[in-house]
């Protein structure tokens, strides 16, 4: 059904077949018809990536090198890889068009431009450290070390991460959930606002980094005291973000609420709460983004384990490659972890933009 | 008709409201006393600062007077209560929520809602918004949700519906249709309706009786019978002389 619609041309759609269209359907019925010249550059656009992919191959193995270079072929499988993952994505997007979802060929699309900026920066890296040395060797490494280091020292970069991440989640869900509850008391009770609000001024505006050395000198054991500091920095973006949410709520809803037999503490939960998520969920990300600067403050200061720690102590070791190699892993799990809540955050507040199931 | 007959009394009801900026005191209402029963539709009109609103606030039981009391059927109201159903100007649907769960929310909130999922089905039905169950509140017209609204108060079969300016944000065409459909509400279960409205016409139209209001202080000013069966043609000789007497008592002096 949804194929033969969308093979339609506008003109030949019925009524009753517009009464089941989707949003996609309409969508396409009321774009503009690209040319014959446009399709032919959405698809060179779309290969892009293969060609960029090449291009950054054959630098690595036309150019001479500048330094000596270990086990080459790491960095090959790596192209490899990417590549590979790229012509999965199309040939799965091109099934999916053929299948009348044009959705998933459109996310390939605009996402092609920038995958083939990645391979052009991957090679122009390359160019810049092992072909030239013009970022000097070996205190930039290539590409290629820093792999072959990271699978090397994996056993280790693997534990270090786990610690990482537990220590991260740790103190961000303690933090939280801390700035949960004080956040939602204070925005309801004015009397506990009282109180917790001249904590939060004289507090607020010390940033997180500033309690380490404190804390390394008086918490009892280092682990504690990092959580003590990430869940601190949590806590207060959670609960500045959720007091001003439910503070925020609007009164006519609460009058709603109250006509339509709702208890004193539904109307926390059933009406104050929702109303505040967009804010809450706000605050969450901003606490995640903070714990993640805490973290590795606290992991390149003091704590003796996690990636901070490794990275300092491969600077310290002149091991530059495994200082880069930590590097990324820790740009990787960010990134997960900011992905992870972006999506939750979507999930929560869909009916903020409107996105029905 | 009704499931249950009720009668609204106000006796020498006062409210003034303290002024945020200083320390006087408005007195929105002045010793008020109205007597109401099932089965009529009453209009509130007046210029703004009156105190209708004020007086659909206190039946709702969401503010309390300053002196005098409102009992239903002997009861003094200290709460609002499901059974006095509101529906305000703007809609206040819980956006977070989608029309179904809007409309289940305050069985919910008695807790009983297992058991009565099709009474939110008819609610729907009423409404003949069914296939917009799913939707967000956000993805309605002005009029669908202020329908959803209506059904939100009125899944509790309220004894007296209580509706300040609800069609006030509406444009013409929509409010004229939903004037009709709360008419016809109202006439099958013969509830107590009180209306709060700026227009005039609105309220000869809708209500059995009209309470004329003026404001400084907010006091009731007229009280007229509207004799005449439903549907009302809003043009006929009759509808006129109502309207303008209720003008005249404004001292907006009609044609007579």
């Amino acid at each position: 059904m949804s194929a033969k619609i969308s093979q339609n041309t506008k003109n030949s759609i019925d009524k009753d077949q517009l009464g089941h269209l989707t949003r996609q359907q309409l969508k396409e019925l009321e774009e503009k018809k690209k040319t014959g010249w446009q399709k032919a550059l959405d698809w060179m656009i779309m290969v892009l990536p293969f060609v960029c992919g090449i291009v950054a191959m054959l630098e690595y193995w036309m150019v001479p090198n500048g330094g000596s270079n270990d086990n080459p072929y790491t960095y090959v499988g790596f192209l490899v890889v990417l590549i590979g993952a790229y012509l999965i994505y199309f040939i799965y997007s091109v099934v999916k068009k053929a299948g009348g979802d044009k959705a998933v060929l459109d996310m390939l699309r605009y996402r092609a431009p920038l995958l083939s900026a990645l391979f052009l920066l991957l090679a122009a890296y390359d160019y810049l450290t092992l072909k030239t040395g013009i970022l000097t060797q070996p205190f930039v490494p290539c590409m290629n070390a820093i792999i072959n280091i990271a699978w090397i020292d994996r056993a280790y970069l693997i534990t270090c991460t786990l610690h990482t991440l537990r220590l991260l989640f740790l103190g961000y869900f303690i933090g939280v959930f801390l700035g949960l509850v004080t956040g939602i008391t204070c925005g309801y009770s004015e009397r506990v606002r009282y109180w917790v609000n001249p904590v939060i001024k004289f507090l607020g505006p010390i940033p997180t980094s500033t309690w380490i050395p404190i804390v390394m000198v008086v918490a009892t054991s280092l682990f504690k005291g990092a959580v003590f500091i990430i869940a601190l920095g949590s806590w207060f973006a959670v609960t500045v973000a959720s007091m001003t949410g439910i503070s925020n709520v609007d009164k006519d809803f609460f009058d709603a609420a109250r006509t339509l037999g709702a208890s004193s503490r539904q109307l926390v939960f059933r009406v104050a709460i929702p109303h505040a998520m967009p804010s809450i969920l706000q605050g969450c990300t901003q606490a995640m983004s903070s714990a993640c600067v805490a973290i590795m403050i606290a992991e390149m200061m003091g704590v003796k384990a996690g990636l901070g720690w490794y990275m300092n102590w491969a600077k310290s070791w002149t091991a530059y490659d495994k200082m880069f190699a930590a590097l990324f892993v820790i740009c990787f799990i960010f990134t997960m972890v900011t992905k992870a809540l972006d999506l939750i955050k979507r999930r929560v507040l869909r009916w903020q933009n409107g996105v029905v199931k | 008709m009704a499931e249950k007959q009720v009668s609204l009394v106000l006796e020498n009801v006062s409210k003034s409201f303290a002024k945020v900026e200083n320390d006087e005191v408005t007195h929105a209402l002045n010793a008020i006393d109205l007597s109401l029963r099932s089965g009529e539709f009453v209009s509130l009109v007046g210029p703004s600062g009156c105190g209708k609103s004020t007086i659909l606030r206190l039946v709702a039981g969401l503010i309390m007077p300053t002196t005098g009391k409102i009992t239903v059927d002997g009861k003094e109201i200290t709460e609002p209560s499901p059974e006095r159903g509101m529906m305000f100007q703007k809609s206040t649907l819980f956006p977070w929520l989608t029309v179904e769960k809007n409309i289940a929310f305050s069985l919910k909130m008695q807790g009983k809602l297992k058991g009565n999922e099709e009474k939110v089905e008819h609610m729907l039905k009423v409404i003949g918004l069914e296939s917009f169950r799913n939707d967000y509140p956000g993805q309605l017209s002005g009029g669908m949700a202020q329908r959803v609204a209506l059904m939100r108060s009125l899944i509790n079969e309220p004894d007296i519906l209580l509706l300040d300016e609800p069609l006030g944000a509406l444009d013409a065409f929509t409010r004229m249709n939903m004037q009709d459909e709360i008419l016809k509400i109202w006439q099958e279960k013969g509830q107590l309706a009180l209306m709060v409205t700026h227009d005039v016409d609105e309220a000869v139209y809708m209500g059995t009786r009209v309470i004329v209001m003026d404001s400084n202080p907010g006091r009731v000013v007229g009280d007229i019978k509207i004799a005449e069966g439903y549907p009302r043609d809003r043009s006929s000789n009759t509808f006129v002389e109502y309207r303008n007497e209720i003008l005249n008592r404004l001292h907006f002096g009609g044609r007579n």
